[in-house]
């Protein structure tokens, strides 16, 4: 039995942050993380970057020390990755702002249209059944955040946050902005055009739920390791037979669905930027489940059946 | 996230000291695709020469320097508007800089080329213009001989030093030409209602391009100064390496 000792150095400076004597061969990252937190109480577990090599990547919380590449005496290096916010968290900021935003302009506060239109209400049944659809989506993603998602790390650094709120708050603002506008156009085909959106929207809504709640199924039965998602009996699951990421398929057809029932290009850019979004992501979860699986399913692509 | 250090980023306007390094652990372009970018940075090179040497000439042809614009609007739109292939060589990673970056960069001298300029005829008899045009074509020829030879491999170290060093007064000058262009735009945007839609209307969409224009004026404040003293920063780091370099040999 041989005790190690760890000897955790600033990753710019070299300076020794700590030395701890005595540590277990089978001490885990996160005990060490723990271990550290206690020497330095502002830098909680979650802000700690240890790595094995100045540059190098963040090693996980479940890595045992005798099994990395070190001697005895174990040299890591710390960086601090600077206040972290929980990823829930995280999602109920982004989501709610969206949600109450869209109802200052849905309400016509005073300070949005001017005086006169204050509190006035728009004589087209579309701008209801948007607001109503809007709410939905957001509402819908605040649930998932609560009760179904499950994350697989648990922050990210603070900034993001103001990042990622000013773009969906933002296009959030800017988008109700024209829906509910005094001078709002409905849509060239009427009726027809709305009904249409308002299926294709439901669709696609019940599908990414559908999605979520199947990805998480697979989180919960198998702990750490990561599984190949498979159709299910539920129908909106046989997305999963054409592309990896049927969340994200469903989530840009919920916009374009949403595009074609407010006819407003702000909408129309919001979803092609989102598409672009989910498209990186998408590629990005499919080259992972690539490289993990020998397996993996030869017909899936990334976002959109045989195209993408 | 801008401009980041040697890793070649072209993050510059043209004006910027960023070194346009050999790939190190990336690929890199293969012989064919160094070939095509030795032609298209000599045929840029050559382009802004004819830029430069048609302002010269209508100079003196006329005895003053009013409304040079006219001369060179042609070469200008065409060699301005060609860069937009340097978004397309980052994209295919013949070229290691950021494709974001880059774009950003291409973007707005095409958007002051075609949007400002080119659109509003009223500023083309602006002085403003001459600024803008002669820092451009100053700093695109040395910029494009720089990337010349340094695909060949042969960097004579005056275009290194010009490159890092011009840019000190080059930039601001262009700057300011940019700055005043738009400013001299904008009463007449705001009196044609150029590029601009409002409601209502059925794509419910509305934009105002005479407030688009301040926002874009108001976007130098921020970005300027960065880039500014970020290729002042590449200049030490740049020259005083070659400095070592020439005293350890």
């Amino acid at each position: 039995f041989v005790s190690y000792q760890v000897e955790i150095l600033d990753w710019k400076t070299k300076k020794q942050l700590c030395f701890l004597d005595k540590v277990e061969p089978n001490a885990t990252i996160r005990e060490i993380r723990l271990m550290f937190h206690k020497l330095y109480p502002q830098w909680y577990p979650a802000r700690q970057s240890i790595k094995l090599d100045p540059k190098g990547k963040s090693l996980k919380d479940e890595e045992i020390l005798q099994h990395l590449p070190v001697g005895t005496t174990a040299t890591l290096y710390f960086k601090d990755l600077g206040p972290q916010i929980g990823w829930t968290m995280v999602f109920l900021i982004e989501y709610t702002g969206p949600l109450f935003i869209y109802f200052l302009f849905y309400f016509r506060m005073p300070f949005v249209y001017g005086l006169d239109e204050s509190f006035t209400s728009s004589p087209h049944p579309v701008v209801n059944l948007a607001c109503i659809c809007h709410s939905f989506h957001y509402i819908k993603r605040l649930i998932e955040t609560v009760f179904v998602h499950r994350f697989s790390h648990g922050t990210m650094p603070l900034r993001n946050i103001v990042k990622n709120c000013l773009y969906y708050w933002g296009f959030a603002a800017w988008l109700a902005y024209y829906i509910n506008h005094p001078l709002y156009t409905p849509p060239s085909y009427g009726k027809k055009q709305i009904n249409f959106a308002v299926i294709m929207f439901l669709l696609c809504e019940a599908g990414n739920f559908s999605i979520h709640v199947a990805l998480s199924d697979l989180q919960r039965k198998g702990s750490k390791t990561r599984k190949i998602p498979y159709p299910t009996k539920n129908p909106f699951t046989w997305l999963f037979f054409f592309v990896s990421c049927p969340n994200y398929t469903y989530e840009v057809g919920t916009w374009i669905s949403f595009t074609i029932m407010t006819q407003c290009v702000p909408v129309g850019l919001f979803t092609f930027l989102c598409f672009i979004q989910m498209t990186i992501w998408a590629k990005d979860k499919h080259c992972t489940y690539l490289r993990e699986f020998k397996d993996y399913p030869s017909l899936r692509m990334p976002i959109i059946p045989f195209l993408l | 996230m801008a401009a980041s250090g040697s890793g070649g980023s072209r993050a510059d306007n043209g004006y910027s000291s960023q070194q346009q390094q050999p790939p190190r652990r990336r690929k890199g372009p293969g012989a064919l695709a160094t070939a095509y970018l030795v032609i298209y940075n000599v045929v840029m090179t050559a382009g802004w020469l004819v830029i430069a040497v048609g302002l010269v000439r209508a100079y003196l042809a006329k005895g003053s320097y009013h409304s040079l614009y006219y001369s060179i609007e042609k070469p200008l739109k065409f060699f301005q508007t060609g860069a937009l292939l340097e978004i397309l060589h980052c994209a295919l990673g013949i070229v290691p800089s950021s494709v974001v970056l880059t774009a950003f960069q291409v973007m707005s001298r095409v958007f002051l080329t075609w949007a400002v300029t080119h659109s509003v005829k009223e500023v083309q008899t602006e002085d403003s213009v001459l600024l803008f045009v002669v820092a451009w074509t100053i700093t695109e020829i040395i910029r494009y001989s720089f990337y010349t030879f340094s695909l060949l491999n042969h960097l004579p170290y005056l275009i290194k030093w010009a490159r890092y060093t011009l840019f000190i007064i080059l930039y601001p000058m262009g700057v300011s030409g940019e700055l005043l262009t738009i400013y001299a735009a904008l009463p007449f945007v705001r009196q044609s209602g150029l590029y601009s839609i409002s409601l209502p209307n059925k794509y419910n969409f509305s934009f105002d391009y005479y407030t688009f224009l301040i926002l874009v004026m108001i976007s130098y404040i921020p970005i300027f100064p960065q880039l500014y003293f970020h290729m002042l920063h590449q200049r030490r780091k740049v020259l005083s390496h070659t400095e070592e370099h020439k005293k350890s040999e």
